[in-house]
């Protein structure tokens, strides 16, 4: 018996296996439903973006054309930084549904905006919708477990089965063939809606084989584990007992004591603790000795130290150094809230290793730039812009320069996640 | 009576004799428990924090010096939003909506700091809560336990002597209920001692009563499922099938499906997006900073005629505060007008998914449990309507004392030099404008009635089982 007839033959078994099509058709229904929201959100995200973008320049030009000087300009001027959904974020959105990734910024101190949350309906995030990486993080299996769990139970009540046994070269050997059959029409079912929507959003071929590998290595780790239990020859309903069981073991136990055990392990500084002290430090600038805050501020930009007497009740450069003030006070508490994120992220990706179907979703979440490290680089690309507005307003402001809609021409653009990259590369 | 004690106690035997349902009782057990313990460790540790930090903002709100009062119109206040007692059973939306709110003059911020934001990412279903644990994993337990009920007489050939001996159907199949009942009864323990020890904490009665009433109508509704799917079935193997597939349907793609699709037929913009359009609407109000604005002509003379003055040097009252007064309370008109249509988006977006109550049980139990609980997207709107109260009024009350108690002259001077700077300033007793916040969810009553459509459809859900059952049993063949 070759391999090509025995798994025709199987094949043409399956065709009328009437549960069994059920499932399928149930798969590749749930698989396209996914992947065709999935589309339509991260287009509607796009299109938001556009639409934002256009709306952020008039606001911010109409603003400009009312100023009078740079201080004025820098106070009134809000600038949108975002972060557009990957290719591949269809299949993915991940933290997209909980973490922001749009904000809109100016030259005051950015703790007090870079935690502001856009967020989305409370119910999605706390739902969750179905994507492709719920589809085959947690659905895949249970399709496996429904698939295969009956395999020889129902040629035992058919009566074939000490006959098939008998007859087969090796004891195993039509049951891998008929358990690799059907994995492999479960994978096709689940893996073509995604593939025709990676191609449509023009992913790249590596991510794209990336998370199909990762797909079908899930689904392998199922169909073992369940013909590993089947094997034991119990009666049907123990095997789909046991199967859900290890199902809620590692979708649900395993990754949920990891992740009280990460967040107990690893604390991160409550968030009104770091509005708290930002919002303090901006507001004692108001009452502290000016020589004080300008001397705070020179420490990092000892190059405007010629320039930072301050004479009046009121000077910009002087309310733009306490805000930058601010900054530097919580900065501490900040970093420790980003690094606690980066922290917990890695223990997360250890634990994943112990509970298949999470690390299936963080795969996939990587691969679509919607994880955690993603949100981060977002959230950094946003500090880099703020850096570089201060950079463009700081000479004008200290020199005080004349304020003019020409000159404001040179304000920096938020270029984005890549750019802020490419920048840090630069300054390596 | 006594036959169906009889039966449901032979059904007890049998599981009990079963390692496999044994060990699925045991496993609920202690997944309830060790659960229902973490989550209310977890919420009294965050309503501590909250509350701290809540008491903690007020001290230092009231303990700043004297200072000019638009300058503590822009230090602002911070609102906590302290979860309500039941969050120990559902804690809802509280993990993945802001939790903190930064109020200030003529700005309405976002609530910040979602929980969930710097949580360990380990897949959706790793946040368990104990509501979690009864909507999905409890159901399964119930499948578990209850898809052999009737098919294992049937596949042992069992059944048929039993009716000829004249036991009556439905007193089969009453005997098997009781005996599920009994199981739901069990698992209903954890949730008595999460309401009693809400109750301890300041929690009505009420809700607790009515909670724990959802999820035993929503567990009655699985075993009635089971108990008919295995009454009707000739297979167990087949039985568990099938009721493993309407789990998979009903508990875990439904309610996500619900939400992409309630995001496609109600779409509920950004804030940013609403912040945009906002800020053009807001040009035509004026900004409050600037005095001079052609905005405030009208103001002008009107307050110079109402006191006969000439210039507004010689008003009685600081121009300056009167301004920004009235520009408060134009800006926030249109704030709230605003806040109120965002608002109203996001209920109609979460009563799609809620109508899908119709579909999946799991939807209407978990909206009532949220509801009932004060931990879902009404809850959370209260707390931003009542923020924003408390914003309005310790702003105006600030910019009343900035109109009565500041004379325009220190005023328009403040900037002229250090000297002048301090003298435009004014006496701290003012700053007690600001209402002390405690954040509560809605009266019991009120979240009960909120609750009641959710509860109808369990209800109706509940009946339909019950008379498909009722015409099952009449029919039931060995």
């Amino acid at each position: 018996m070759n391999f090509k007839t025995s798994f025709l033959r199987e094949a043409w078994f399956l065709s009328k296996d009437r549960a069994a099509m059920i499932w399928l058709s149930l798969a590749l229904l749930i698989s396209a439903f996914s992947v065709v929201t999935g589309i339509a959100e991260v287009r509607a995200q796009r299109q938001t973006i556009e639409r934002l973008l256009e709306a952020d320049r008039a606001d911010r030009e109409a603003s400009l054309a009312d100023q009078s000087d740079w201080g004025g300009a820098a106070y009134y001027a809000f600038h949108l930084t975002y972060d557009p959904p990957s290719e591949l974020a269809f299949a993915a959105l991940g933290q997209r549904d909980v973490a922001s990734w749009k904000h809109r910024v100016r030259m005051l101190a950015l703790e007090g905006q870079i935690h502001e949350a856009d967020p989305q309906h409370p119910d999605v995030a706390l739902i969750g919708r179905v994507d492709f990486a719920f589809v085959a993080a947690f659905l895949a299996p249970l399709f496996v477990i429904l698939m295969l769990y009956d395999l020889r139970a129902a040629e035992r009540t058919a009566g074939r089965y000490e006959l098939l046994s008998a007859t087969a070269r090796r004891d195993a050997a039509p049951w891998r063939m008929r358990a690799g059959v059907r994995i492999a029409c479960l994978a096709a079912c689940l893996l073509i809606p995604f593939l025709i929507g990676a191609v449509l959003e023009q992913a790249s071929g590596m991510a794209i084989a990336g998370a199909g590998l990762a797909v079908l290595l899930h689904l392998a780790f199922w169909g073992l584990l369940t013909s590993f239990v089947g094997r034991l020859a119990m009666p049907s309903a123990t095997i789909l007992t046991a199967m859900a069981g290890a199902w809620l073991l590692l979708a649900v136990l395993v990754p949920a004591s990891g992740r009280v055990l990460v967040e107990r392990a690893i604390p991160v500084p409550a968030g009104a603790d770091i509005m708290m002290v930002q919002r303090e430090s901006v507001n004692d600038g108001w009452d502290r000795p000016r020589e004080a805050t300008m001397k705070a501020f020179l420490e990092r930009h000892p190059e405007w130290s010629a320039y930072s007497q301050i004479e009046q009740g009121f000077e910009w450069k002087w309310y733009y150094a306490f805000q930058q003030v601010g900054d530097q006070t919580a900065e501490d508490l900040s970093r420790d809230y980003d690094e606690g994120r980066h922290q917990r992220d890695r223990a997360a990706s250890l634990i994943s290793w112990l509970a298949p179907p999470a690390l299936m979703e963080r795969t996939l979440q990587s691969l679509a730039g919607t994880d955690v490290a993603a949100t981060l680089a977002y959230e950094q690309s946003v500090r880099n812009f703020h850096a570089e507005l201060r950079a463009f307003y700081y000479p004008r402001l200290f020199r005080e320069e004349d304020y003019s809609l020409d000159a404001v021409r040179g304000l920096p653009a938020f270029e984005g996640k890549h750019g802020a990259n490419e920048s840090a590369a630069a300054d390596l | 009576m006594r036959h169906i004690l009889t039966i449901a106690a032979d059904e007890w035997r049998f599981w009990i004799r079963s390692r496999l349902a044994l060990a699925g009782l045991l496993v609920m057990a202690v997944l309830l428990v060790v659960t229902s313990f973490v989550t209310a460790a977890r919420v009294s540790h965050e309503r501590d924090v909250r509350l701290e930090h809540q008491q903690a903002a007020e001290e230092r709100f009231l303990a700043q010096p004297d200072r000019h009062p638009h300058r503590m119109v822009h230090y602002g206040h911070y609102v906590h939003r302290i979860p309500g007692p039941l969050a120990i059973l559902d804690s809802g939306v509280d993990r993945v909506t802001g939790q903190s709110i930064f109020l200030e003059g003529h700005r309405q911020n976002s609530a910040m700091f979602a929980e969930a934001r710097g949580g360990a990412s380990l897949g959706r279903l790793a946040d368990l809560t104990p509501a979690l644990v009864y909507q999905l994993f409890a159901p399964l337990l119930l499948i578990v336990l209850g898809h052999s009920l009737i098919v294992r007489e049937r596949e042992s050939a069992t059944l048929a002597p039993l009716l000829a001996q004249g036991l009556s159907p439905g007193v089969l199949i009453a005997g098997k209920a009781a005996a599920l009942g009994s199981v739901i009864l069990l698992m209903l323990l954890p949730i008595c001692g999460l309401s009693a020890f809400a109750a301890a904490q300041g929690e009505a009665l009420l809700s607790g009563l009515v909670v724990t009433g959802t999820y035993a109508l929503y567990l009655g509704l699985w075993g009635a499922v089971a108990l008919l799917v295995s009454a009707l079935v000739n297979q167990r193997g087949m039985a568990l099938g099938i009721l493993f597939a309407v789990w998979l349907l009903a508990a875990i793609i439904m309610p996500r499906a619900a939400v992409n699709i309630a995001g496609m037929v109600e779409p509920v913009p950004g804030k940013i997006e609403t912040d945009l359009a906002l800020a053009i609407d807001m040009r035509d109000v004026g900004d409050g900073h600037d005095a001079g604005a052609s905005a405030y002509d009208t103001l002008r003379a009107n307050l110079l005629s109402e006191h006969n003055a000439e210039r507004i040097e010689d008003l009685p009252v600081n121009f300056r505060g009167m301004v920004a007064l009235y520009s408060e309370e134009r800006l926030t008109r249109l704030l709230n007008e605003y806040a109120e249509a965002q608002m109203a988006r996001e209920q109609a977006q979460a009563q799609v998914i809620g109508s899908f109550g119709w579909a999946s049980p799991l939807i209407a139990a978990s909206s009532a449990s949220r509801i009932l609980s004060g931990t879902d997207l009404g809850t959370h709107h209260r707390f931003l309507r009542e923020a924003e109260t408390i914003r309005y009024e310790f702003v105006q009350g600030l910019n009343r004392a900035h109109a009565h108690d500041l004379s325009y002259t220190d005023d328009i001077n403040r900037n002229r030099d250090v000297e002048a700077f301090d003298r435009a300033r004014i006496s701290a007793g003012n700053w007690q404008v600001l209402d002390r916040f405690r954040f509560h969810p809605a009266p019991a009553g009120e979240r009960l009635l909120q609750a009641t459509p959710f509860l109808v459809m369990l209800a109706l859900w509940f009946a339909g089982l019950v008379a498909a059952l009722a015409y099952a049993a009449g029919r039931l063949r060995p």
